[in-house]
């Protein structure tokens, strides 16, 4: 009997921990409530964009609670999450979708709730959005195939028209990616003395884009280009390239221009990177939420700059 | 005999009272918590993890592991996709999937009895294997687009309660059942308690354990059916870790990771806490990273309560 009681100890110990965290967290009497769920909390970007949110909210006396799951590719949890913070009555929620279209039941309980859903980052899919009666108030991100093709353009002037180019990609299906490499390749096709020998996906990871480009050096030891469709698979990269002696020979190119990214530049490691802005993303989309909850009309796209940093 | 059933209800009650204070506590610090809608959600939320940890006690209970689940919830659910992409109707199209899950199953305890790999081993074989194929038949990309019928699953419900928790609760009733009223549950234990004693005593300790793996690799194989519906999408990359929730529901559970004792109502008890603490810290805001933290430290404290019960049932039974 003693262990059981040992064991109730133990739970006890457990609820006084929630029931602390949970004043911590602080009840902001009067405070609207709003939601930021991210993909993940592991990738500077999104820290930055959660940065930028709650600077935002701060100022404008919001009450933010920010949430991710653990892996950027769980829409399971990131469903659960979004599901949970329907039940505490959030008045907006913020959400940068984990998959374009797994997410669109989620939106449609939050549309079931009448609480409106912003999307920052990464756009639902359109049409299985519409094919399910679903509503998003607005869309805040970067044009991210024009950052492709702002790449593919960038590395059809630095090659002088020729050469042959690598690609790593995003998580097949995820439409950030998928945008970004449009737009890149939309851009190359104009230099047709530029070929696409490989392209393969890294899944956003820095390990993994170490071990794909390092089996595409072994397959295309001559390649003079690579892209990459964000800067964590950029700079596990670059590692490999570094590894086998190529950094002179190959000219990378990355995207989110994230500060370990800007360092390589500044190395002459890295080439270039499109910058898109999260600090500014998780600004704007806390400001409109802000507008939402005055019951303002916000307009359904709400493009943020992009830039080109070499 | 005696000892270990008393034991046993003794553990489950432990996990029940753990999962009851839990709930107490969230019921105080937030008004969110206890509310029908609520509760009907984290029922729901644990419902994927829930169904998969049914295969997991049983192949726990022999005295292995299995860590392919997770892949085999997506190479089924890629099945089922690629099926209905060849205008199958769903109903052979989900058999599909079911059965693509008992043959991997099977493999598994194939090559764990006959070819005397270690559980640990053959099933790290089989959770490469697996997700390669489904990224290979999937091209690496989700496949969506599936019939009303099927996200009726998740989006139906009956008497307030989700359908995806009916599954759940239906497969937890068969598979207390067959643990506790049949033969077949008797050998389970029998091979996990004492894997020599049993083959001694004449039971055919190879097929049980194939039986245990091919029960698991059925679990997962519904278990996409429980998450496809409620995606409306079959990924390739989908269920990546959920082997390591399901383990943690067992532990959780007060089924040991030696075999031989344990039950799947412990196990239930044990998604069920995991569910909800995802869910109250959600709701109390808590930062995403201090989430981990308490999931872990919830399972480390389960497996030290466990331990420590379990050195006294061995004095006890001494």
């Amino acid at each position: 009997m003693r262990d059981l009681r040992s064991c109730r100890r133990l739970l006890l110990v457990v609820a006084v921990a929630l029931a602390m965290a949970c004043n911590r967290g602080g009840d902001a009497r009067g405070k609207p409530t709003v939601a930021l769920v991210l993909k993940t909390l592991n990738n500077q970007f999104f820290i930055d964009m959660e940065a930028g949110a709650r600077a935002a909210a701060d100022s404008l006396g919001i009450e933010l609670i920010v949430q991710a799951a653990e892996r950027e590719i769980d829409v399971e949890k990131q469903m659960q999450i979004v599901e949970n913070l329907l039940q505490r009555h959030v008045k907006v929620l913020l959400l940068v979708p984990s998959g374009s279209r797994e997410i669109v039941p989620a939106v449609l309980k939050a549309n079931a709730a009448t609480i409106p859903v912003v999307t920052v980052d990464t756009r639902v899919d359109a049409a299985t959005l519409r094919a399910a009666g679903g509503t998003v108030t607005t869309f805040i991100g970067s044009d991210n195939e024009a950052g492709g093709r702002l790449a593919g353009q960038f590395l059809g002037e630095r090659l002088g028209g020729k050469g042959t180019v690598v690609v790593l990609e995003g998580i097949p299906g995820h439409e950030t990616g998928d945008a970004r490499l449009r737009g890149f390749r939309e851009a190359l096709a104009r230099t047709p003395g530029i070929a696409i020998v490989a392209s393969q996906t890294a899944n956003w990871e820095r390990d993994q884009a170490f071990n794909v480009a390092q089996n595409m050096l072994q397959a295309h030891p001559h390649v003079t280009a690579l892209f990459a469709c964000n800067d964590v698979m950029a700079l596990g990269a670059i590692e490999a390239i570094a590894a086998a002696g190529k950094t002179a020979q190959i000219t990378v190119v990355g995207f989110d221009a994230q500060d370990e990214a800007r360092k390589a530049i500044a190395a002459k490691r890295m080439a270039a990177t499109i910058a898109q802005n999260p600090r500014a993303m998780g600004r704007l989309a806390v400001i409109t939420a802000a507008r939402l909850l005055k019951g303002e009309t916000v307009p359904t796209e709400q493009p943020v700059a992009i830039s080109l940093v070499k | 005999m005696l000892v270990s059933t008393r034991w046993l209800a003794r553990r489950s009650a432990g996990t029940m009272l753990g999962l009851l204070v839990l709930c107490a506590g969230l019921w105080a610090a937030t008004p969110y918590f206890l509310t029908a809608a609520n509760l009907a959600n984290v029922a729901e939320q644990s419902a994927i993890v829930g169904v998969i940890a049914i295969g997991m006690t049983f192949v726990i209970l022999t005295g292995g592991i299995d860590l392919s689940v997770g892949s085999v919830v997506a190479l089924a659910g890629v099945a089922i996709g690629v099926s209905l992409r060849q205008q199958l109707p769903l109903s052979i199209a989900l058999c599909i999937g079911l059965v693509t899950g008992i043959i991997a199953g099977i493999a598994n305890g194939v090559l764990i009895s006959v070819g005397k790999l270690p559980p640990f081993i053959a099933t790290l074989g089989m959770m490469s294997v697996a997700r390669g194929i489904a990224l290979i038949l999937a091209d690496g990309r989700p496949i969506s687009g599936f019939p009303g019928s099927l996200r009726a699953l998740a989006t139906n419900r009956v008497l307030g309660i989700p359908g995806a928790v009916l599954v759940m609760l239906a497969l937890y009733a068969v598979a207390h059942i067959v643990l506790t009223r049949t033969v077949f549950g008797r050998l389970v234990y029998a091979v996990g308690g004492n894997e020599e004693a049993a083959a001694l005593s004449g039971i055919n300790v190879r097929s049980v354990k194939i039986a245990a793996y091919a029960i698991s690799g059925l679990s997962a194989s519904v278990c996409t059916m429980l998450l496809v519906a409620r995606l409306d999408s079959a990924q390739p990359i989908a269920g990546i870790g959920y082997e390591l929730d399901a383990i943690a529901a067992v532990v959780i559970g007060g089924t040991s990771l030696l075999g031989g004792s344990g039950s799947v109502v412990g196990t239930l008890i044990g998604a069920l806490i995991m569910s909800v603490l995802r869910n109250g810290l959600n709701l109390l805001g808590v930062s995403s990273y201090v989430q981990q933290v308490a999931i872990g430290v919830v399972i480390v404290i389960a497996v030290l309560v466990d331990m420590a019960l379990h050195r006294r049932v061995q004095r006890v039974s001494r």
